[in-house]
């Protein structure tokens, strides 16, 4: 038993080293890397980007470069303002009125990371009235859940509002709603335009639109293709009003829910993974431009209004593990431990098993230097074969954890 | 002789447990003032929103309580053992050496868990007052590894005072402070909710580690 403590405490030392030296490393070594910004020109017709790893030099596509001045005004629609002050806003570009009002209604701006898909979710949330005849949202005194049916619990006495809850539940069974809900999106703040309530997947992943209008329920249910499915919905608050929401599929599309006829609508743009890399939608007068941005590489697509492709663009650089930092991190670690990732806002173990094994150089001359140590202790070798294979297989952390909880005593 | 060595154990710690366990139920009832204060200084569902969509955490009094017990605790039960070698009487006792050392850490840890105990009741008590299980589900299991925290702080600590030799109990030290902050760590509400059983199974494994040095003590190690 008392063997087995001491391999306890041995994992332990592993597992703690595994997560600390390798941050320590980092922290150390770390070198930030700097995506560009990629924009689209409906002047040019061409992407213009800002590279703040070469010092923020503002070049096209073919890499000629621009001073601020000229480069803002290959972007009118993004710089618009400055234009403006300038009085070099162009009267009109591709045959339409420069209007800033009309800019400023098509403006969009969208971003979602993979830790804001992977994160805890509330259960509950609140219903705004939709059509209360107020300038001003107001927070509602009660929550809700959709479980076994839609539940309205009041904040002041922390009780269930039955007469609510049977009312929206009703409703929501009779439009064929299968509960409980896997999915609630929304909007949960007072802080938006107006309030077009929740869009939300049941368990049969259909897909429903839910508010409250005047105290009653409204419930749409959208009509979607067989077989899609949603992994994530982000709900949007728009100037322009076009659609309630960018929806993106298991399947890696995306989609956009046009508002008051419920019209899903692809966009043509390559597969999206936003459990993985960041995702820019930039709406404008003339494109919506979608960008990817993930571990060594920026994508960035443009379509136009009807959401059909107009160009891609693509750009990718080293990544952290193929630069020299990541390299020598790869030579001295065989793994690497994290309990945090800014791909998810949770706690959970992030493992990063290293390919090259070039980490089995570094664990071989740690065995050699612990048969040393043996020796010098004329200890015998028999009884330490496990605490080589633990070196062996964990390199310097499992060196630090056996000679940290001492093996000599077993003999 | 195992009553006798039970109720050695109990003079050694009652009045740091009574302290403890006092202080650990009066920081749950302040918890609950406060949130009562806030919600008749807000509202009601200004609060909900708060911890729903805000980040709020009603329990963030209660992060580092388990773990200063728990230190307090281990160092009266086990540093009057160290001084002048104490311990050495207990394995001269006719019992078995292990068991012995068990039947000490049972106590302490068993005396440690009834006040989580309470202090969990009290706070599941008190949550039900004014939150639903939507709130309280996800507020426990962010508590959750404050308490194991607190239980590794106790099985770590007396590792290491049992320890006999210094560059032992360092390695020790360094060790238990890689290991016991990733309890504590910043995070959402619910957050930990993926590697909870992992860490509680860890914990729970890291009560033998005073065998270990118990071992070492008894062995003459210097």
């Amino acid at each position: 038993m008392v063997k087995f403590s001491r391999y306890i405490l041995v994992v332990i030392a592993i597992f703690s080293l595994a997560i600390a030296l390798p941050r320590l490393y980092w922290i150390s070594f770390e070198k930030p890397i700097k995506a560009p910004s990629v924009f689209y020109s409906c002047v040019d017709n061409d992407f213009f980007m800002i590279r703040p790893a070469d010092g923020g030099i503002l070049t096209n596509s073919n890499g000629d470069e621009f001073t601020r001045d000229e480069f803002e005004l290959k972007l009118p629609l993004n710089y618009s303002r400055q234009l403006t002050l300038n009085r070099t806003m162009p009267d009109s570009i591709n045959g339409v009125e420069m209007d800033l009002h009309e800019i400023s209604r098509n403006r969009s701006f969208f971003r979602v990371r993979p830790k804001d898909i992977d994160t805890p979710l509330p259960s509950l949330y609140p219903l705004f009235e939709s059509q209360s005849g107020r300038a001003n949202l107001e927070m509602p005194d009660d929550f809700f859940r959709i479980t076994w049916r839609m539940e309205f619990l009041d904040s002041k006495t922390n009780k269930i509002l039955e007469e609510k809850s049977r009312m929206f539940s009703a409703v929501l069974y009779n439009r064929g709603f299968k509960f409980p809900a896997t999915s609630i999106n929304g909007l949960p703040t007072t802080r938006k335009s107006c309030d077009e309530g929740y869009l939300v997947i049941d368990g049969a992943n259909q897909l429903f639109h839910i508010k409250m209008i005047k105290g009653k329920p409204f419930v749409r249910k959208v009509d979607l293709p067989e077989g899609l499915k949603f992994k994530h919905i982000a709900c949007v608050d728009f100037s322009d009003k076009l659609y309630y929401a960018y929806l993106f599929s298991t399947n890696h599309e995306v989609y956009v829910l046009t508002q008051y006829d419920y019209m899903l609508q692809k966009l043509d743009v390559a597969e999206t993974h936003p459990e993985l890399n960041e995702v820019r939608i930039l709406g404008d007068l003339f494109n919506y431009t979608i960008t990817s941005l993930g571990n060594g590489f920026i994508s960035t697509t443009v379509l136009d209004k009807d959401f059909k492709f107009v160009d891609t663009y693509k750009e990718s650089w080293l990544t952290k593990d193929e630069r020299l930092e990541g390299k020598i991190a790869h030579l001295l670690f065989p793994f690497e431990l994290k309990l945090t990732d800014n791909k998810s806002s949770y706690i959970r173990f992030f493992s990063a098993f290293h390919s090259s094994f070039l980490w089995l150089i570094v664990s071989l001359c740690l065995m050699v230097l612990h048969f040393i140590i043996i020796k010098k202790r004329k200890e015998n070798v028999k009884n330490q074969i496990a605490d080589l294979a633990i070196i062996a297989i964990t390199g310097i952390f499992g060196f630090i954890a056996v000679n940290f909880f001492p093996n000599k005593f077993f003999m | 002789m195992w009553k006798g060595m039970i109720y050695k154990e109990w003079l050694k710690i009652r009045w740091f447990l009574l302290i403890y366990a006092g202080i650990g139920i009066l920081s749950v009832v302040y918890c609950f003032i406060r949130v009562q204060h806030d919600i008749t200084f807000s509202s009601p569902n200004g609060y909900w929103y708060f911890l729903l969509f805000m980040g709020g955490q009603y329990f963030s009094l209660l992060k580092f309580l388990p773990g200063i017990g728990a230190l307090a605790i281990a160092i009266a039960q086990y540093f009057p053992e160290t001084v002048s070698k104490r311990i050495k009487l207990t394995f001269h006792l006719p019992l078995n050496e292990n068991k012995a050392l068990l039947t000490m850490w049972l106590f302490g840890a068993g005396t440690l868990f009834i006040s989580y105990l309470l202090q969990f009741l009290l706070f599941t008590g008190l949550s039900l007052i004014y939150f639903p299980g939507d709130i309280f589900v996800p507020a426990i299991s962010s508590i959750l590894p404050w308490f194991l925290a607190g239980f590794a702080c106790y099985n770590l600590t007396a590792l290491i005072v049992l320890e006999p030799v210094w560059k032992y109990r360092i390695f020790y030290l360094i060790v238990a402070v890689l290991f016991v902050p990733l309890l504590l760590q910043s995070a959402l509400t619910d957050g930990f909710s993926p590697v909870n059983p992992f860490m509680a199974v860890l914990v729970l494994l890291s009560s033998f580690s005073l065998l270990f040095s118990g071992y070492r003590f008894r062995k003459g190690e210097m």
